[in-house]
């Protein structure tokens, strides 16, 4: 009994198909705005540490710009504001642009802060054996970041999973707008919202198993 | 042409002179080794020579090539030829021993992978650690990883190697190990500084000492003055507290 009507097993049979592709398009905008985020993450991470002041600083605005202010702003900037100046974008276009954009913000400082607590030794290492700048971070110090800041990711990961349900205010159908269409058409709201936790449970988990296998993995060091 | 050599060298932190006008020289096949107590400038002086301190003032010539910082290119070529190896190993985490040991010459060097992965089986052999190369460097002893240090400078080959207080960090039973491969090393007419504070090495080892205090040169020698003999009452003070 779920407040107080019976749910109905035919309902659930109705909704959920349409509520598993809603999910299917949430894992999409989640991976790929995550690892487009990890791309701007890295470059601007390493163009804040950088000795050339203009770059820190124009990697420094960004940061304080998209972690400064609310990602619905954001995404409403994308889909409803810059059409008025001629740049037009589809709703997953407008998606994914602010969610990487966004992601990329959080994941600089994530990064950043990896590769601070690399061991200065490392560097050194390197320096004395005749390396570049550029070989020092790939060969040495982003391997050795990327252990370090692999359970922050994984937060990250999950954090993008259930904000990607903002997008659904620009007309993006995910898993969250699906459920609002659905629950609306159906009036069954309790078991349309019940069934959509179930698959943000599920997804967050695997996210969460998939991590963790991860870690495991490079602990061998 | 020496191998090393330092003219006027200056090194300050802030206000703080750590030392000031050192001229060294360093022959070919030459053990200089330098004492000093802690503060002296003994590990800065090391480090300026292949720039992993910028000298405020002087400068450093290897193989009579002036390391200039404006010259990027130029100084990491040059300091391709001088092996370092730290008190705190520095081993990259990462990559197993024979990652560690073959990781410059390719990366740096662009050597062929198939050669040096034969150099470095016979160089980990030399240091005694054959079983260990699929190992981690977590999985080692404080000797094995120091040893695995000196395998890896040694894979590029150098005309030099540096030693910045080596068995400082070891326990004392693994000090032998890892001083065993440095006079082996040192047989083989290897060029080496080597700031440490193993008196037995510098006695044994040494083909020079220099004693440094207060970032100054106090005095130099044969390990055979410097130690039966020495002039300066500063020295004798040191080397009464320590022998």
């Amino acid at each position: 009994m779920l407040g107080g009507t019976r749910m109905d097993i035919n309902i659930l049979k109705e909704v959920f198909p349409v509520l598993l592709e809603g999910s299917l398009m949430t894992m999409e905008l989640t991976i790929i705005s995550v690892v487009l985020g990890s791309l701007i993450g890295m470059a601007t991470a390493l163009l804040k540490l950088s000795k050339n002041k203009l770059m820190a600083s124009v990697a420094g605005f960004y940061t304080w710009l998209f972690r400064g202010t609310p990602m619905l702003l954001q995404l409403f900037v994308f889909y409803y504001g810059l059409p008025k100046v001629g740049i037009e974008f589809t709703p997953f276009q407008a998606a994914l642009i602010g969610l990487s954009l966004n992601s990329g913000a959080y994941m600089a400082e994530i990064i950043r802060g990896g590769i601070l607590s690399v061991d200065k030794g490392q560097f050194e290492a390197c320096k004395s054996l005749g390396f570049t700048y550029l070989d020092t971070m790939k060969r040495v110090v982003l391997p050795q970041t990327f252990k370090i800041i692999i359970p922050s990711v994984g937060n990250e990961f999950i954090t993008m999973l259930k904000d990607t349900s903002l997008v659904s205010a620009i007309a993006m159908e995910e898993v969250m707008r699906a459920a609002q269409l659905v629950s609306a058409s159906t009036f069954r709201p309790m078991e349309v919202f019940f069934i959509t936790a179930c698959l943000y449970l599920l997804m967050t988990t695997i996210f969460t198993t998939v991590f963790s296998h991860y870690e495991k993995k490079l602990s061998v060091y | 042409m020496y191998m090393i050599e330092t003219k006027n060298l200056t090194k300050r932190f802030g206000t703080l002179t750590v030392f000031e006008g050192l001229n060294v020289t360093v022959k070919k096949g030459e053990v200089l080794v330098i004492i000093g107590p802690s503060g002296s400038g003994k590990s800065t002086f090391l480090r300026c020579l292949n720039h992993l301190e910028v000298p405020n003032m002087g400068e450093v010539f290897i193989e009579g090539e002036k390391l200039d910082v404006k010259n990027k290119r130029h100084m990491r070529n040059t300091i391709e030829k001088v092996g370092m190896v730290f008190q705190n190993f520095n081993l990259f985490h990462h990559m197993t021993v024979l990652q560690n040991v073959i990781e410059a010459p390719i990366t740096v060097k662009h050597e062929a992978r198939e050669e040096v992965l034969k150099r470095a089986k016979v160089i980990i052999e030399k240091v005694g650690l054959k079983e260990k190369v699929d190992d981690y460097p977590s999985k080692l002893s404080g000797g094995q990883k120091q040893r695995v240090a000196i395998a890896r400078a040694l894979a590029m080959r150098p005309d030099i190697m540096l030693f910045d207080e080596p068995t400082s960090s070891l326990d004392p039973e693994l000090v032998g190990e890892v001083l065993g491969v440095m006079k082996d090393l040192a047989k083989e007419g290897m060029t080496m500084v080597v700031v440490t504070h193993e008196m037995g090495f510098a006695q044994e080892v040494a083909d020079r000492v220099i004693f440094m205090d207060g970032g100054t040169i106090v005095e130099e020698g044969t390990p055979k003055e410097f130690f039966n003999d020495p002039k300066e009452q500063r020295t004798k003070e040191f080397l009464n507290k320590i022998l």
